[in-house]
């Protein structure tokens, strides 16, 4: 109830007028600051990620070398592991010389605009599917025809340098809008402090009683000192408004008193009348009385309608010209009118219609009154024109007539109420004081005048309505076309392994359709990269870790939104876009019959030992990877190389023991049960665990060192014609539901062996729990897929294995 | 012509009834929604005049039910209210006039008398005002005993006008009404044929009124 309230809602309050003008200016300010704030922090942000660059760069520079066909490179892994501290973010690179072409990496990297044969390195930002920060810089190696230029590049998206640059710009804006608060409250407190003068005027106002309109007394503040003098002023209009409305009261008590009285008076003559004639006279005068009594009421009560319509009543949009032909005709229907000539001239409208924002009851009373005026001063035969014209901002509506009109001198008092010019014809003396209200209550402006005709001329001034024409504009987003529900996995993963979990996915979404096609993972990688838009998958799902960081690497994977909880560890997720949903533990089976448990080496150096000294027993009985057809086995290969040094000795081993190279892990166990292998290397783990009674005779072997761990990982392609169910089949996954759906349905093993503690399997895993070491997702991955790297990688393994000793 | 007159105020009532008795014709009276529903379930008028506010069911409400049985005896509406909706006279509640209070009383029997006319015409093959008198199947019209020499347009026009009586018609309507789809209609055939018939009708109590702009009505002048 209180004046606070009404100001706050009206918006006008002066208190939130200066703070939010203060604000403002601290916006501004804080703007200002933030521009300047940006760009120091992306400077440090670069500055700091080009080092990462600047490293990588060196350590691959560091090893080109000449050989006898040109400049090569062999690619290190630290350049790799530099560029994934930024952990998320993906990795171009290319060595190339100009007298030789590409060496290897992608083709066609841009190169900076100012590209010189320098040592010195340069750092440029270039747009390719996302933004890339890359380095260029050379090296020049002495070769047979004298010194060749060899330049590397470098790219790497620029996610970890924002997550910087937001970092210190957030902070830095945080403390500064903590500083602009405060201030901001200091600005509150001074503006309330000033203000508080209005309060008490407000104060002296509320105590008043209503009838009290004497001038409030005080001494204001210069600031609102005229404010005072407005209200006192106001205070005084209302007192002469109020006397106004007063008088108004007693000219209608006075009129009406008149009227009735002068209605009784010919009555109470005509029943005191001795003479019939005379009777008749009286009555006859009575009855011209009533009607003129019944006239005045009604316009009183028409007058007293407008008045309140104008004050309540919605103006709508409508169309003058239909509401002034339908009004017209409805009044020519009346019998007092059938001698008028009434003509309508609305031919010239801009557009054919009028549209006003109007109230139709009120604007044809209106009408209806200038009509009425015109046949009572004028006389039953007068001539009516009215006319509806317009521009295209006012619409213009006429009523003149024939009549004996109002000379110029008594307009302006003709449209006030009670007002009579002319006493012989006099009316209720509303009729002019009705259309002006209407007027008023509709913007528009009421003019009187003379007519061509002779007599008045009424015009009221409609201020147009601008059409809108929304309807082209309201054509709902239709929604899209009810897709079927179908999804297509492609899998590196045999069905079987999988089947549970596309079965319990299919369930828990009835009508859902998931077609699923199976690949060797380097065919998987190929499709992949070959796909066009029809035949995209949604999900991609491979156990080659390196191959799926690379096809991920490329910006071909969707954003997933996965909840918190159900996040798999560190190593399993790169970028938000690739995650492992399983544990897969690299493992040695072998032959019971051959070896006892005790016997078998713990650790990989020993692995070279063993095998050397029972070199004769194992001649043609190992068991390996076929590199060149696994990629399992080359990712388990070439991690080796990076965490053992002994590797390279344990593949010179294998190679005189004439290691034999299978596909796959079913056939190295199926070659263990029969004897022919005595033992196999690397093998898939969770299958090896999970071999059943058909293999009483295998065994299960984890190293003390250390034993790879890779993941099955899945992403969702941009191209996929169902993201959002795949994104769901991804969180299906790696929900607690999922992974235990893996750990009990199926031959893999969850990412963490929770729910069933106890089980054998649990049991070995958590009593060498230490020695597990996970392969990371990552830029890591990448540096054993660089051309040059895996050739000379594969052709000294090549070299080492003699023989073809396959199966 | 018989009428039922549906008004709770006595007085109005009564002054009402003489006047309408006084010319002729045989008028009942209801004083509540309710007992004049049941009345004009079983007893048929020839109008009926009908108040808004009454006791029992509103106006409008025994309107609504007339319309919903099938009754289309003509009505007109009796209302205080000057800010009357358009939908009240419309085809939604079924209205065929309204009036105002206080109304005149010449007036009302003039709006009586058109709304009789029309439903006279509409259901006998003559209308006859005064001494005007047209046969609608012989396709004849005569003023004082008199034939009028009339067109076969004329003729048409003469039928449109009469079943629109008291009814202001646009040009425009009166074309659509004239001519068939495959005739062009040219407004100004329609003016020309509006004032040769005037000039015909010329003596008759039927006139047509031309509202340049607006249109034309016609109205029957004896009826004041």
């Amino acid at each position: 109830m209180s004046a606070t309230t009404t100001r706050a809602r009206r918006g006008h309050s002066l208190q939130r007028r200066l703070l939010a003008s203060m604000t403002a200016a601290f916006v501004l300010l804080l703007l200002l600051i933030s521009v300047l704030l940006w760009n120091y922090s992306r400077a440090a942000a670069n500055r700091t990620y080009d080092l990462l660059l600047a490293g990588a760069a060196l350590s691959v520079l560091e090893r080109i070398s000449y050989t006898a066909a040109g400049p090569t490179v062999d690619l290190p892994q630290s350049a790799m592991d530099i560029l994934a501290l930024a952990a998320d973010d993906r990795v171009v690179y290319r060595v190339f010389s100009p007298g030789y072409g590409d060496l290897t990496g992608t083709p066609d990297l841009p190169l900076p605009a100012d590209a010189r044969a320098s040592v010195d390195p340069v750092f440029y930002d270039v747009r390719l599917d996302e933004p890339f920060r890359f380095i260029y810089q050379g090296r020049q190696i002495t070769s047979s025809s004298g010194r060749d230029w060899v330049f590397v590049q470098i790219g790497q998206t620029q996610g970890a340098r924002r997550a910087q640059l937001d970092t210190l710009f957030l902070y830095g804006m945080a403390g500064l809008g903590g500083v602009s608060l405060i201030g901001l409250v200091f600005v509150w407190l001074a503006i309330r402090s000033s203000l508080a003068p209005l309060g008490d005027i407000a104060h002296t106002l509320l105590a008043r009683n209503p009838r009290d309109l004497s001038p409030i007394e005080g001494d204001p503040p210069q600031e609102i000192a005229a404010l005072f003098r407005a209200i006192n002023s106001f205070i005084s209009q209302l007192g002469r408004s109020r006397a106004l409305t007063e008088s108004f009261i007693a000219d209608v008590a006075h009129q009406t008193r008149t009227s009735l009285s002068a209605l009784q008076g010919q009555l109470a003559l005509a029943v005191d009348a001795d003479e019939p004639e005379r009777m008749r006279g009286r009555l006859g005068k009575a009855e011209k009385q009533a009607e003129r009594t019944m006239h005045l009421t009604n316009q009183l009560l028409a007058n007293a309608m407008v008045i309140h319509r104008s004050d309540e009543a919605q103006l709508e949009p409508l169309d003058l010209r239909r509401l002034v032909r339908d009004t017209l005709a409805e009044l020519l229907r009346e019998r007092r009118l059938r001698a008028v000539t009434i003509s309508l001239e609305d031919e010239d409208l801009p557009g054919g219609t009028a549209p006003v924002r109007g109230d139709a009851i009120s604007i044809r009373e209106a009408l209806r009154n200038l009509i009425d005026n015109a046949v009572r001063h004028g006389g039953p035969e007068n001539t009516i024109l009215i006319e509806l014209d317009g521009t295209a901002e006012v619409v213009r509506l006429t009523v003149s007539d024939a009549g004996p009109g109002i000379p110029a001198a008594d307009r302006l008092r003709a449209t006030e109420r009670f007002t009579s010019i002319n006493s012989a014809t006099a009316g209720s003396g509303l009729g002019l004081a009705i259309v002006r209200s209407v007027a008023e209550g509709h913007g528009a402006r009421l003019d009187l005048g003379s007519a061509d005709l002779g007599g008045l001329r009424a015009r009221i001034v409609f201020p147009r309505l601008a059409t809108l024409l929304l309807a082209g504009l309201l054509l709902s987003a239709a929604p899209r076309g009810a897709m079927a529900d179908e999804i297509t996995i492609w899998a590196s993963t045999d069905q079987v392994a999988m089947a549970p979990l596309i079965s319990a996915f299919a369930e828990r979404h009835a009508g859902l359709d998931i077609t699923y096609r199976e690949f060797q993972t380097v065919d998987l990688h190929r499709a992949v990269l070959e796909a066009g838009a029809e035949d995209m998958p949604d999900l991609v799902i491979s156990s080659a870790m390196d191959l799926q960081v690379d096809l991920v690497n490329r910006g071909l994977a969707h954003r997933l939104r996965i909840p918190e909880m159900i996040q798999p560890p560190g190593w399993a997720k790169w970028r938000s876009e690739l995650f492992g949903f399983t544990f897969e533990p690299a493992a040695i089976l072998y032959d019971r019959r051959a070896f006892s448990a005790r016997e078998l080496p713990t650790s990989h150096r020993d692995l070279s030992s063993f095998i050397r000294d029972h070199e004769n027993d194992l001649r043609g009985k190992i068991g390996g990877y076929d590199l060149r057809r696994s990629g399992i086995g080359y990712l388990f290969a070439t991690q080796d190389t990076i965490q053992s040094v002994q590797a390279q000795r344990l593949t010179e081993v294998l190679g005189r023991a004439h290691m034999r190279r299978y596909c796959c892990t079913a056939d190295m166990a199926v070659a263990t049960q029969r004897g022919e292998l005595a033992m196999a290397l690397n093998v898939i783990g969770s299958y090896a665990l999970h071999l059943g009674k058909e293999f009483p005779d295998i065994g299960v072997h984890f190293l003390d060192d250390y034993n790879l761990v890779m993941s099955r990982t899945v992403f969702v392609p941009k191209g996929a014609r169902n993201p959002q169910r795949a994104e769901t089949f991804v969180i299906f996954l790696l929900s607690q539901e999922g992974q235990a759906l893996i750990e009990s349905g199926t031959a893999l093993i969850p990412l963490e062996p929770v729910s069933e503690p106890h089980s054998p399997i649990a049991g070995l895993l958590a009593s060498k729990s230490g020695s597990f070491l996970p392969i990371r997702l990552g830029p890591g991955l990448l540096t054993f897929l660089d051309e040059i790297k895996r050739r000379e990688f594969l052709r000294s393994w090549d070299a080492t294995m003699i023989d073809d000793y396959g199966p | 012509m018989r009428m039922l007159l549906v008004e709770d105020n006595d007085e109005l009532a009564e002054t009402i009834l003489d006047r309408l008795r006084s010319e002729g014709h045989s008028v009942d009276r209801e004083a509540n929604g309710d007992e004049a529903n049941d009345l004009l379930r079983f007893s048929s008028f020839d109008i009926v005049l009908l108040d808004i506010n009454l006791p029992g069911r509103s106006g409008y409400e025994v309107l609504r039910s007339m319309r919903s049985r099938g009754d289309a005896t003509p009505v007109i509406v009796l209302t205080a209210r000057s800010e009357i909706d358009d939908r009240v006279v419309g085809l939604d509640a079924g209205a065929d006039d309204y009036m105002v209070k206080p109304f005149d009383f010449r007036e009302l029997s003039a709006r009586c008398r058109v709304l009789a006319r029309r439903r006279a015409g509409a259901s006998s093959n003559v209308f006859s005002a005064g001494s005007f008198r047209f046969d609608r199947a012989a396709k004849q019209a005569h003023v004082e005993g008199r034939q009028l020499d009339l067109r076969a347009r004329e003729v048409q026009l003469l039928e449109i006008m009469l079943d629109n009586l008291g009814r202001m018609l646009t040009k425009e309507e009166v074309a659509d009404k004239l001519y068939t789809f495959n005739e062009t209609p040219s407004l100004n055939a329609v003016e020309q044929l509006v004032t040769r018939l005037r000039r015909k009708l010329e003596g008759a109590p039927l006139v047509i009124k031309t509202a340049r702009g607006l249109g034309y009505m016609a109205y029957v002048s004896d009826d004041d």
